[in-house]
């Protein structure tokens, strides 16, 4: 008994004296869970090289807007920016600006379950919003068959699949179908999380992939990396120069380029329908949300560092994991942004 | 001749009324026996199909490495199967002395009405949602630190272990025969003496059931690490930082589109059974020793 006593009471001294001999630093995060996959490659490499731990939790862009908000991160992160309203109570709560510094980019695909479709299916915005208003019901609509011709569409109910949750994806596709459709505009409107008008709801990207993977006849929007894990297919989109484009790395990138002409100052900028022939319309940034006076001088000092790092060496890790890396100009832009960052 | 024809009918309804009793009886005994055997079952499925998904991907790696990056193949879990042994031990640290000593007051001294306000208290704080308790320690700690912790999971826990640490505590005090205390106090033992080695020392089995109750029931939570503890791919062992744990490792692998990680959640999934399972056979055996050497 006082053995065993004795020696859970080494272990435990152990655990917690090796915890604290090493006293590395330590930043913490959280927020969205679409880059996920790159920051915490990101964060294990940054952490091999300078022995620095970035912990990083994806709890969702709107978990990570509101971290910030109360102070409880040291950097969040988002695919939606955060609004007026966010930054003005982030400023009074925490005494200091928040800024967006675009990491990196993605594609939000439109998925769908139809054999007969194969993984040719055009659509146009009119098209898409007709559909996820609930107007266009049927895959051999008219408005879908004289975009597809040569292909056999059957009789089939289209069964809608969105996301349930607060998500930056549900961003990026509704603020694409706001600047496209009118009725959108005024019915729905863009969000994390909107009132859908038709279909079914799934949690996360995973939810959806799910639905639409299990549902003939199901049409969804995910990002392009779930698309293509899962196989499945995804439709080529009409873009603003009147041309159909299939999602994928080149197409993301051009529509970021299409989009910087008109680059805000703070970077919150939406490149959705953006101009450009290769352009492809349903894009858009996720951004790193930092403090613009990091109160530890130790930990800001990090933070630019790895925000430097990750604007140069770390944009060569994002092909590979599906991501678009960012255009030349934009990393300009992000680096004037950096220097900013006081600590 | 009345009472003949009194007797007949008796006589004549004994069989009927046994028959059907007996009937009865049968019928409820098997209810019994199949609801016994579906509660088992359900366990014992649970258990198979954990050990079968999972036990093929468990390896010296699983216990020893730290998570890999997303998506990557291979890597462990080391620092959330050590993250949930420090969870659950600043859980207890906080919310077993309180609930031990709430049980006991209420029984040995919860005749007021003061003791009805506590119990019917923790009785409802017995039911509610564990992802309440974790929106409670995050206002509670997090906010006011700045900071997710392992400490503010920790208190997350322990509000959890309160209410059924307290109950069984009182229940079991309960027990204890009356004349032990009178014995106890006959003998000029001083109250608090006799409470703490007489009255806890009887009832010592049946409050270590309890506890065990109560750890295994937090050892599994999820929902109340979340916005606590956060979680962490690091190693870390202080209490200031965030802390991984295999509750909320096996929620954020197992909806995960990776293949590999969602095999790592089935062997997250295993390990964490294992560890209650052997957390609650060991804590039996040293109960155990302890009145056999006695």
């Amino acid at each position: 008994m006082k053995t065993l006593k004795i020696a859970l009471l080494i272990i435990f001294t152990l655990i917690l004296g090796g915890g604290a001999l090493q006293a590395q630093l330590k930043i913490n995060g959280a927020g969205a869970t679409f880059p996920y996959v790159i920051y915490s490659k990101w964060f294990d490499v940054y952490h091999t090289k300078t022995n620095i731990e970035f912990n990083y939790q994806s709890i969702g862009s709107g978990g990570g807007i509101k971290q910030v908000i109360e102070g409880t991160v040291d950097f969040g992160a988002t695919d939606g920016p955060m609004t007026p309203e966010q930054l003005n109570e982030a400023k009074t709560k925490q005494g200091t600006d928040v800024l967006h510094i675009p990491t990196v980019m993605g594609a939000v695909v439109v998925t769908y379950n139809l054999a007969e479709a194969g993984k040719e299916l055009k659509l146009t915005s009119e098209v898409l919003a007709g559909i996820f208003l609930g107007e266009i019901t049927k895959w051999n609509d008219a408005k879908i068959a004289e975009l597809n011709t040569g292909m056999k569409l059957p009789d089939q109910q289209i069964i809608v699949a969105h996301r349930s949750d607060g998500s930056g994806t549900s961003f990026i596709f509704t603020d694409y179908l706001t600047k496209v459709s009118k009725t959108w505009e005024t019915k729905v409107g863009r969000g994390t999380s909107v009132n859908w008008p038709a279909g079914l709801g799934g949690k996360g990207n995973e939810g959806v992939s799910g639905l639409v993977k299990q549902t003939p006849g199901a049409i969804g929007y995910v990002e392009l990396a779930y698309a293509v894990k899962n196989s499945l297919p995804y439709a080529s989109i009409k873009n603003k120069a009147g041309k159909f484009v299939s999602p994928a790395l080149e197409s993301v990138t051009a529509a970021a380029a299409g989009a910087s002409k008109n680059f805000p100052e703070d970077l919150r900028v939406s490149i959705t329908d953006a101009e450009g022939k290769d352009s492809y319309p349903i894009s858009g940034f996720t951004w790193l949300l930092v403090y613009k006076n990091m109160k530890d001088k130790q930990k800001g000092e990090a933070l630019v560092n790895f925000l430097r790092w990750a604007m140069t060496e770390g944009q060569s890790y994002a092909k590979d994991l599906l991501y678009a890396p960012l255009p030349k100009d934009v990393i300009k832009r992000c680096e004037s942004k950096i220097v900013q960052i006081k600590y | 001749m009345e009472r003949n024809k009194e007797m007949s009918i008796v006589n004549e309804n004994i069989p009927y009324h046994f028959f059907r009793r007996k009937a009865i009886n049968g019928a409820m005994l098997a209810l019994c026996a199949v609801s016994a055997l579906i509660a088992i079952g359900i366990l014992s499925l649970i258990f198979f199909y954990t050990i079968n998904r999972g036990a093929s991907y468990l390896s010296l790696d699983f216990f020893l490495q730290m998570p890999k990056p997303v998506g990557e193949t291979g890597g462990g879990m080391a620092n959330a199967i050590v993250g949930t042994v420090i969870l659950i031990g600043i859980g207890s640290a906080i919310g077993l002395p309180i609930g031990v000593m709430a049980g006991i007051y209420l029984a040995e001294h919860g005749n007021n009405k003061f003791a009805v306000l506590v119990r019917f208290m923790t009785d409802v704080l017995s039911g509610v949602p564990s992802i309440v308790a974790g929106v409670v320690a995050y206002s509670l700690v997090v906010i006011p630190t700045k900071h997710f912790s392992a400490f503010a999971g920790g208190v997350a826990l322990a509000i959890l272990m309160i209410p059924t640490v307290t109950r069984t505590t009182e229940e079991m005090v309960r027990l204890v025969p009356q004349s032990y205390r009178e014995a106890g106090l006959a003998l000029g033992i001083p109250q608090w003496k006799t409470t703490v080695q007489i009255v806890l020392r009887t009832a010592f089995r049946g409050i270590v059931t309890g506890i065990l109750l109560a750890v295994a029931r937090v050892a599994g939570e999820t929902a109340p690490l979340l916005f606590t503890a956060l979680g962490n791919r690091f190693w870390s062992t202080s209490l200031d930082q965030p802390i991984a744990s295999l509750s909320v490792f096996v929620y954020d692998y197992a909806k995960s589109p990776f293949e590999d990680w969602n095999n790592q959640a089935w062997a997250a999934a295993l390990v964490l059974i294992i560890l209650i399972s052997l957390l609650s056979l060991s804590v039996r055996i040293v109960t155990r020793n302890r009145f056999s050497s006695r």
